[in-house]
């Protein structure tokens, strides 16, 4: 049998590339059916428009489309890096994912813990549907309820002044910008984010559980040693997914909910960019400049991805590649 | 110099006042259309003729499918797919212009003056100077019936290069949001109509007193382009369009004036004694109706359409139609210096691209020169007589027939003009009567006539104070200036507007001197001195075309 699988992996051997690659394909036909539509849908729409990428170095004018305009060099890099509010919104933006990381990742987590010690499966499960729902409300309309809610007279207000606190406007508030957005979105997020973790505790050999039962262990005690390993494969790579967009904040909400008297706290990359390039309110839309902008925060982010990779492949041996 | 050019300014405001109280005299093309051609016209419009909600597309749509049967050409429209951003949908089309400049419309309607020369000199448009004056005669004699249209609708170097878009009012319209109160209030307070801004004032403390009820306006569609700053004698509020102003013939930041501090000194002061909406920067017009029909505010800012939409939902809860516009308040010595207004003349121009061979230009030339003449000024406007409208007998002026009164969709008259919201054309005035309601019209007068009525005899103070420190239509920068000034504009803005909403909200304090010259100290940061040199030398060739 041994020496069988060894001739047919010698004659494999000889085979050049391409009968290599034929042969594959026509043993698993399937698959490669299957993955062709993501294969064309990376192609065109994360591949192709790479070649845009070259408008960061270009004064781009539309009319003359990115052939014909003029080399610019590290121009809007220049320009960017000069920028007076560059350090306010490399720190806004770092600081706003930063909590979002310290806040909002782990509390699907936590939910997902929870949820796995209810045994009441018709509690549990309208527990899952009503934290869930929020993901589903469009972002705007979202956005519309936090405004509503956290003015004078809105519900934050009314349960802060039952507390014995003084009612105020929470939104226009620098102090407090912060605060909404973090808890807004893990309202927002929380129960769908929680579901790839109670999928993956439902994944964990139940023997574990019985075993440490006969060693004595209290449920808590389960909680931490079986349950919590059981997930860390899983909490490694999204966290290193998520690493991987340190500075993707997105601009939807930020735009949505920030004001004037907030912009010191509020104002980030991905909104800077919109207001210089689609949301330009006089003069035309600067693609050279906000191409450039993105292009800063992708490299931003490969490096922090890489980083986190790297920590994690020497720490925990779970790593992406 | 100096001098020289404030009497420039004064004399292009006279003439204008003088345009704007003729009714639109236009040349009479009857006879000439239809051109009964055989070739086919792409038409590209941005915002402007949008196809009204009840029709899939524009072959359902009688005003798009009418032009073509009037005209005699047929017009193939694109139009932005409903719901999508106009703006984006225009560069997406333009950007084909570098590789397939086949491929655009013909004719195209967008935003094209502040980039007009890059576009004539790249070859995108058509430079209309040759060929205006034998092939849209209609819109030749149009131009030259006003110095300031002419104006508006030629580069630096005399170039045209575009039909574009004029109220026959003059700037009447563009003055259609300003101070409104409620009038059952007024006489329960035993108030008169607030003409000064201490009156103003005394109207909110009475209403706070009496009713709880605080100044409230929809922030950013509403309050912060111009606020009530005119009777301070400043320019302009807190919204990044509303940065220049033209003073004596130079142009200045709008918010680095002593004037405008004392209007922010003022309404943080407001701000400061609860006598303004705590939510004010949050709130929409949405939340600010649902305030106001709760009796939270009786004094605001809003447009003539909000207003009509507050007194038709009292009404309906049985409260009358109390809402009046008032004029903007002046200073206590009854003067003002602006309010929200403009010249009448729009920023959309329709213009020739250069997938138009010559011949296929003229023609278009001829079919955009409809609209400025007499027969088809009619038809922009109202649609075909005895279809959408008859001549009244009673005013001597177009009236709708059943078709349109009758229609209670929203602005049922898109379904039948062009002229409603922007294009090539003219649109008139009768047809703002027709489409409001006649409390948004006293309005509209109130705010545009500053109080003084239509019959006034001080035209030429109407337009100082509603245009004549607006940076104008159609001023055209050059490639260099643009690029230049497109680099520093966004955080030039961004600056400004959040440290004045800052200083206007009370979140600093605007009579803290130190606070106050570092804002204009920090101006330098942003280039201020260089924008403002290469806006002062735009300007100046626009006064000297």
């Amino acid at each position: 049998m041994a020496k069988q699988k060894a001739a047919v992996n010698a004659h494999y051997r000889r085979l050049s590339l391409g009968q290599k690659i034929a042969r594959d394909f026509s043993h698993n036909k399937y698959k490669y059916l299957m993955i062709l539509p993501v294969l064309v849908y990376l192609a065109l729409f994360c591949y192709k428009p790479m070649y845009g990428i070259q408008i960061a170095f270009k004064n781009y004018k539309i009319t003359r489309g990115i052939e014909k305009s003029a080399w610019a060099g590290m121009y809007w890099f220049e320009q960017f890096f000069n920028d007076p509010y560059f350090w306010r919104l490399l720190r806004n933006t770092f600081l706003i994912s930063g909590l979002q990381i310290l806040f909002c990742f782990p509390a699907p987590i936590l939910l997902a813990l929870m949820l796995n010690e209810v045994q009441h499966n018709r509690f549990k499960r309208t527990v899952q549907t009503i934290t869930y729902m929020p993901y589903f409300i469009s972002l705007v309309v979202l956005c519309s309820l936090v405004k509503i809610y956290t003015q004078q007279n809105g519900l934050v207000s009314e349960i802060v002044a039952f507390f014995g606190g003084t009612k105020q406007n929470w939104l226009q508030d620098p102090k407090y910008y912060r605060l909404v957005y973090i808890l807004s979105d893990i309202w927002q997020s929380v129960g769908w984010n929680s579901i790839i973790y109670l999928a993956a505790l439902s994944g964990i050999d139940m023997e574990q559980y019985e075993a440490a039962r006969i060693d004595g262990a209290s449920r808590f005690q389960q909680m931490l040693h079986v349950t919590l390993p059981g997930l860390l494969p899983t909490i490694t790579i999204l966290f290193i997914l998520r690493m991987g967009s340190i500075l993707n904040v997105g601009y939807e909400k930020t735009l949505l909910l920030y004001q004037p008297t907030t912009y010191e706290v509020a104002d980030i990359f991905s909104t800077y960019t919109y207001r210089i390039s689609l949301g330009a309110t006089s003069g035309q839309p600067q693609y050279s400049l906000s191409t450039a902008v993105s292009l800063f925060n992708t490299i931003v982010n490969v490096f922090f991805l890489l980083l986190t990779n790297f920590i994690s492949r020497r720490a925990t041996d779970s790593s992406l590649f | 110099m100096k001098k020289l050019l404030a009497l420039v300014l004064a004399l292009c405001l006279v003439l204008t006042a003088a345009a704007a109280l003729a009714s639109a005299d236009l040349l009479s093309r009857e006879g000439v259309y239809p051109l009964n051609s055989d070739k086919t016209i792409t038409w590209y419009s941005q915002d402007s003729h949008n196809i009204h909600s009840d029709f899939a597309d524009w072959h359902d749509s009688p005003f798009h499918v009418n032009l073509s049967k009037q005209v005699g050409v047929n017009i193939e429209w694109v139009l932005p797919t409903t719901g999508a951003d106009g703006g984006v949908f225009t560069n997406t089309l333009l950007s084909d212009a570098g590789s397939n400049i086949g491929n655009l419309p013909n004719i195209m309607e967008a935003y094209f003056m502040n980039n007009a020369n890059q576009y004539l000199d790249d070859e995108v448009i058509w430079d209309l100077t040759p060929y205006l004056e034998e092939y849209a005669p209609a819109y030749w004699a149009w131009l030259h019936s006003n110095p300031a249209y002419d104006k508006a609708m030629k580069t630096d170097d005399g170039r045209y290069y575009a039909f574009g878009f004029f109220r026959e009012d003059g700037g009447w319209n563009d003055s259609y949001q300003g101070p409104v109160v409620r009038k059952d209030w007024l006489e329960e307070c035993g108030l008169e109509i607030p003409k000064t801004i201490s009156e103003f004032e005394n109207v909110i403390r009475v209403f706070k007193e009496k009713y709880g009820a605080v100044f409230t306006s929809a922030f950013s569609p509403r309050f912060y382009q111009m606020g009530m700053s005119g009777a301070f004698g400043a320019y302009g509020n807190v919204n990044p369009d509303y940065l220049y102003e033209i003073r004596d013939g130079k142009v200045i930041l709008a918010q680095s004036t002593d004037e405008y501090r004392n209007w922010l000194r003022w309404f943080s002061g407001i701000v400061k004694e609860g006598l303004v909406d705590t939510d004010l920067q949050t709130v929409d017009d949405t939340n600010v109706q649902q305030k106001v029909e709760t009796g939270l505010s009786g004094i605001a800012i809003t447009s003539m359409g909000q207003m009509n939409l507050w007194n038709n939902h009292m009404e309906a809860a049985g409260n009358g139609r109390p809402w009046i516009g008032i004029p903007y308040p002046t200073n206590d010595a009854g003067e003002i210096y602006s309010i929200f207004g403009g010249s009448g003349i729009g920023s959309i121009t329709g213009v020739v691209t250069k997938s138009a061979d010559e011949e296929t230009m003229k023609l278009c030339l001829q079919v955009l020169d409809y609209a400025y003449s007499k027969e088809g000024f009619l038809f922009w406007n109202y649609g075909i007589e005895g279809e959408s409208w008859v001549m009244s007998e009673e005013t001597g002026l177009p009236a709708w027939t059943d078709l349109v009164a009758k229609d209670t969709s929203n602005d049922p008259m898109i379904k039948y003009n062009g002229t409603t919201w922007s294009g090539s054309c003219i649109q008139a005035t009768n047809l703002l009567y027709l489409k409001n309601s006649q409390a948004s019209i006293d309005a509209n007068d109130a705010w545009y006539y500053l109080g003084m009525g239509r019959d006034t005899d001080q035209l030429d103070k109407v337009l100082e104070v509603t245009s004549g420190h607006k940076w104008p239509t159609g001023v055209t920068f050059t490639t260099e200036e643009s690029d230049e000034l497109d680099l520093y504009n966004a955080s030039l803005g961004t600056y400004v507007v959040e440290q004045c909403t800052s200083f206007l909200l009370g979140n600093k304090d605007v009579n803290d001197d130190g606070l106050w010259n570092e804002f204009i100290s920090g101006l330098q940061q942003y280039h201020i001195d260089r924008v403002l040199e290469l806006r002062q030398n735009c300007y100046d060739r626009y006064l000297s075309r």
